[in-house]
């Protein structure tokens, strides 16, 4: 296998309307920011160089068309060379990278171009005159079509049901314990200038915001957002030839499905794909699922739902199971009124997904991507201390979180497992 | 966006009809409609019940047989949903859940209708009972469950019944 690393990095503003670009010219945006990024030292690639693409884009209802990975093709000059589409739900963008990661090391590309684009905000509901139940619906056909889309079930409601479960089993994340993610994302989102929604908020604010799916609050959700994020993955030869002076190498990639159909699940309450995922990527890193919250300086977590991002503490290793909810009250109080980008292991400095929104397929390639700046130390105004040198990224989707997938990167070629 | 930049939009819709069928899990959808009854399957090799059915065993790839299923049931997990997609959003607030029939060892998301939709008579462990639609059409949506105590408040209005 060759050694495979993250040369460039290109994320666009992650917003809730993009009237003046379609789905391909964001995506165009994020390629000419991941090649200027690549070629900041010295470096002259351009996309004729790109030897192949791995495309993230979830859903062909929000783009309005189907196989919307050729069009982009198309417009970001890649004619006459393989371009392949993953498409995985909220897990789309982890899966991407894992494909891309795959396409560099099996050696069928030394430089690859793995992107991520969504814009669902062309869907509008004529009846409300809004466009998210439009796009809800959309989303929804990503249910189970015979058993499951008929009784009303959609993303909430399905994430809900597996927090609620853990919920009844452990008594917890309490409704304050979810609160306190929130406010924690949308805080840290105030520092990052790509992100759509930041806002200083308090506990109450999240308490007293609507109600969407019971206990799940209007801002215990991400809202879903318009964007593209490019990375170049390139192989070592490639770094040394282009002289590349930060390259981000990727140490773990792993994903797994678990079941769709939740009711089937041993155990309501776990995200059942995350512990797979996790124990994979750790293992082919040479780190330890039991240790890896030392062994780590950040993790840029999905964060679809703030219980979710609580459950998902525990499946990553960071806490063992049912002490998810106690582990983010300590450790958010701890760091009073924020950002909340200290403590054992800061997750979702950038502000994860409920700060910066859910670009569907963008979203695992921009946290793959923010991880990586991080890395480097150029993640700006929410830079986290870097001493171990190693961070992860998550993505999860699917219906019943079905999908999931861990990258862990480095900033050493000497911290890959050898 | 540049000042010369004018947005222009266009209202489009994507439909498909279907005539979809149901191939081997055909039998559940007949049988609800024509008989009220709930079929799971029970894998002929390990025992499994599966519910939703199947008709192959995923677990041990031996086939599955047709098994008639009790129609009470517990629920394991819920909500109630206040926001929603488009296609549901004139039925909020609703009840959903997972619950495990009585004889299944997997759970049926199913509606949950309550005259008093409350997290708390909703919640796991509580008995429930399906209720069927008079009208059928062999859908999932010919039936959903009620708190046990509902039972017959919900049988005796004009439109709906309760099963054999």
């Amino acid at each position: 296998m060759q050694k495979v690393a993250i040369i460039g990095i290109g994320i666009t503003p992650f917003r809730a309307r993009y009237l003046d670009k379609t789905y391909f010219e964001l995506a165009f945006d994020a390629t000419k920011l991941a090649l200027e990024d690549a070629n900041k030292n010295g470096a002259e690639i351009t996309h004729k160089d790109l030897q192949s693409t791995v495309y993230g884009i979830y859903n062909e209802l929000f783009e309005r068309q189907f196989m919307p990975d050729i069009f982009t093709n198309s417009y970001l000059g890649m004619n006459n060379k393989p371009g392949t589409r993953v498409a995985t739900g909220g897990a789309t963008g982890g899966y991407t990278v894992r494909m891309a990661f795959a396409e560099v090391a099996s050696g069928l590309s030394d430089l690859c171009l793995c992107i991520g684009l969504e814009k669902c905000n062309d869907c509008y509901d004529e009846q409300t005159g809004t466009t998210t139940p439009e796009v809800l619906n959309a989303i929804a056909y990503s249910a189970d079509m015979t058993y499951e889309y008929p009784m009303g079930m959609m993303a909430a409601s399905s994430y809900v049901s597996m927090v609620n479960a853990h919920y009844e089993e452990f008594g917890n994340p309490t409704e304050e314990q979810m609160a306190y993610v929130s406010v924690k994302n949308h805080g840290n989102a105030i520092n990052n200038p790509k992100a759509q929604s930041p806002m200083k908020l308090t506990v109450e604010d999240v308490m007293n915001s609507r109600i969407i799916c019971y206990p799940f609050k209007m801002l215990d959700c991400c809202l879903y957002s318009e964007a593209s994020a490019a990375l170049i993955l390139a192989s070592e030869e490639k770094v040394k030839e282009l002289k590349i002076e930060k390259p981000i190498w990727i140490t773990g990639v792993a994903a797994a499905n678990t079941d769709c159909f939740i009711g089937n699940r041993e155990d309501m309450g776990r995200l059942y794909s995350n512990i797979y995922a996790a124990k994979a990527a750790y293992k082919m890193a040479g780190l330890d699922y039991n240790k890896i919250k030392s062994q780590i300086d950040l993790a840029e977590l999905h964060d679809a739902f703030s219980g979710q991002e609580v459950i998902s503490y525990e499946e990553l290793g960071f806490v063992p199971f049912g002490e998810g909810g106690p582990w983010i009250e300590k450790s958010f109080e701890k760091q009073g009124e924020g950002p909340w980008i200290e403590g054992e292991l800061p997750c979702c400095p950038s502000g994860g997904l409920i700060g910066c929104g859910h670009a569907v397929g963008a979203t695992g390639i921009m946290s793959t991507g923010e991880a990586a700046l991080q890395l480097r130390g150029e993640a700006g105004k929410h830079q986290v201390t870097i001493e171990k040198g190693r961070a992860i990224s998550h993505s999860i989707g699917g219906p019943g979180a079905a999908y999931a997938a861990v990258i862990v990167m480095a900033n050493k070629e000497g911290l890959m497992k050898s | 966006m540049s000042k010369e930049f004018q947005d222009h939009q266009i209202r489009d819709v994507i439909r498909i009809n279907y005539k979809y069928t149901m191939g081997g899990h055909s039998k559940f959808f007949i049988e609800l409609m024509n008989n009220k009854k709930l079929l799971g399957t029970k894998c002929n090799k390990c025992g499994k019940t599966w519910m939703p059915p199947r008709i192959n065993c995923s677990d041990c790839y031996a086939p599955a047989d047709w098994v008639e299923l009790k129609q009470t049931g517990t629920i394991e997990v819920s909500t109630i949903v206040w926001y929603t997609t488009s296609a549901f959003i004139k039925a909020i607030p609703y009840g959903i859940g997972f619950i495990k029939l009585d004889g299944a060892e997997t759970a049926l998301l199913q509606g949950i209708f309550s005259e008093n939709l409350v997290p708390s008579k909703i919640k796991k462990g509580k008995k429930v009972k399906a209720v069927f639609n008079k009208k059928r059409e062999g859908k999932m949506t010919d039936f959903f469950f009620v708190p046990e105590d509902e039972y017959e408040n919900w049988i005796s209005k004009p439109e709906y019944e309760g099963g054999e």
